[in-house]
């Protein structure tokens, strides 16, 4: 494998946190060179430094994008903590479609949920299923599912909305896979219905939300811990801007926003704990 | 040590018994299932770690049929069938089903001994990473209860500070009603 230098990893870790907003300091060597060394042997690159350079001089930002997707995978499960599926089944999506419903009984009730880093799409569809179990017919409702993550790869894989068992074995029931899933080979399809209540695309969250309109709920679940405070701080502040006044906000559940963002009140349901704007 | 429970499905009694025997002899825990329809039986009473399945069997479930029916028990069975040379076509399309694998008649045992071990070993490996997962997920757990009550607690005294703030800094009322004010809310908080 590729060794790298304490030059190089200075050289690449800041190029990364450029692109990605994703912070990694001198003590991520380990995985630096082991997400990294397939990308720079198949671009035929001697050392770290060379890697580097070619990465810069590619126009076409593919070795960029290879270096996203390589650094920015995540364990990512369908219903990965039963408690905020819970929250949003019990509590928020009752009080949500309460809240909206009661406003123009003739019209469609709406509900925007967004997903910040959706990965490859389980937290989306597990909400998705959640919807459907909670409300069972649907067209009474407009449900907009957004589900963003800064990776090509992982954006396409929760596009097509198929998994492998290793993928759909853990977190998810043997009822919820036989309704929502069929075999498609090795791998398990979404059912049309379910594949059709979302939407997932590329989106840097460094990035002004301009464009995003308002949401409902907001997950974004282990994500900020990839970044610095400062950029933790802009991140929930831009969250706070784009949440209805009486949205809902869920982080992850060992993550907390003491110190980042005193805009949002912690409250608590059962085991779980979600957020609103003061 | 062969450990895992073999499920065998064949119509051929000569057939079924040398598997028996083989896998017997090797270590593995054998059931035996006359046809299709019984190694559904077997399947809904008892669990298995591997199914071997002809492909063609009389009744209303075939080698096919089963490995659904055996996919939809738990997606942790691993299915290998078994088929003559001249349907090896429809043994690709019980992989692209779902089947971990196919061999051909005769049965070449070497062959099924080393998928087998394969299959074993990579069970293993998926249990260590579930062992594994169990344990980060238990910490995890608990980390996130002290998290969210400290969140708590801390959200708490933010709202209680935001209030004496605004107390001792009201400058229309004089220091010492502001501070009687403030120890009252300490005291009455």
């Amino acid at each position: 494998m590729l060794k790298i230098t304490l030059e190089e990893i200075k050289l690449i870790t800041k190029y990364i946190y450029e692109i990605s907003g994703i912070y990694l300091d001198e003590s991520k060597k380990y995985l630096l060179e082991t997400r990294l060394n397939a990308i720079a042997e198949e671009h035929g690159c001697a050392t770290y430094q060379d890697f580097f350079n070619k990465t810069k001089m590619d126009a076409t930002k593919s070795i960029e994008r290879k270096i996203i997707d390589a650094i920015s995978t995540n364990e990512t499960l369908f219903f990965r903590d039963t408690g905020p599926f819970q929250l949003l089944q019990h509590k928020i999506f009752p009080e949500l479609i309460d809240a909206r419903s009661s406003k123009m009984p003739s019209l469609k009730t709406n509900l925007k949920i967004w997903s910040a880093a959706s990965s490859t799409g389980q937290e989306l569809y597990s909400v998705a299923i959640v919807l459907q179990e909670l409300l069972g017919d649907l067209s009474k409702y407009s449900i907009k599912l957004l589900g963003t993550d800064i990776s090509d790869a992982a954006v396409a894989q929760a596009s097509s909305g198929k998994f492998n068992k290793f993928e759909i074995e853990r977190g998810l029931a043997r009822d919820k896979l036989n309704k929502y899933f069929t075999p498609a080979g090795q791998t398990w399809k979404i059912n049309d219905q379910t594949r059709a209540m979302v939407n997932f695309r590329k989106f840097n969250l460094m990035h002004p939300f301009t464009g995003l309109g308002k949401f409902d709920v907001v997950l974004c679940r282990n994500v900020a811990i990839y970044f610095t405070l400062e950029d933790r701080k802009k991140l929930f502040n831009k969250i706070a801007e784009v949440l209805e006044p009486d949205g809902f906000l869920i982080i992850g559940s060992t993550e907390s926003l003491t110190g980042i963002c005193p805009r949002f009140i912690p409250k608590r349901h059962l085991r779980s704990i979600f957020y609103q704007l003061k | 040590m062969n450990t895992m429970t073999v499920l065998i499905a064949d119509d051929d009694p000569v057939i079924r018994k040398l598997f028996e025997k083989r896998l017997k002899n090797a270590g593995y825990e054998v059931t035996v299932a006359v046809d299709g329809s019984d190694a559904a039986r077997l399947l809904d009473a008892m669990t298995f770690d591997v199914v071997i399945t002809d492909l063609v069997m009389p009744g209303a479930i075939g080698g096919i049929e089963l490995l659904k029916i055996a996919k939809e028990k738990s997606a942790g069975i691993e299915v290998i069938v078994i088929t003559a040379h001249s349907s090896v076509d429809t043994a690709v399309n019980a992989m692209k089903k779902g089947a971990v694998d196919y061999l051909e008649k005769p049965v070449n045992f070497d062959e099924l001994f080393l998928r087998l071990d394969k299959i074993a070993e990579v069970k293993a490996m998926l249990k260590n990473a579930g062992d594994l997962r169990e344990a980060m997920d238990v910490t995890e757990s608990s980390a996130a209860q002290t998290i969210q009550d400290l969140e708590i607690i801390n959200s708490k005294q933010q709202v209680l500070l935001d209030r004496l703030e605004a107390i001792l800094g009201d400058s229309r009322r004089d220091e010492y009603t502001r501070i009687e004010q403030a120890l009252h809310l300490l005291e009455y908080r």
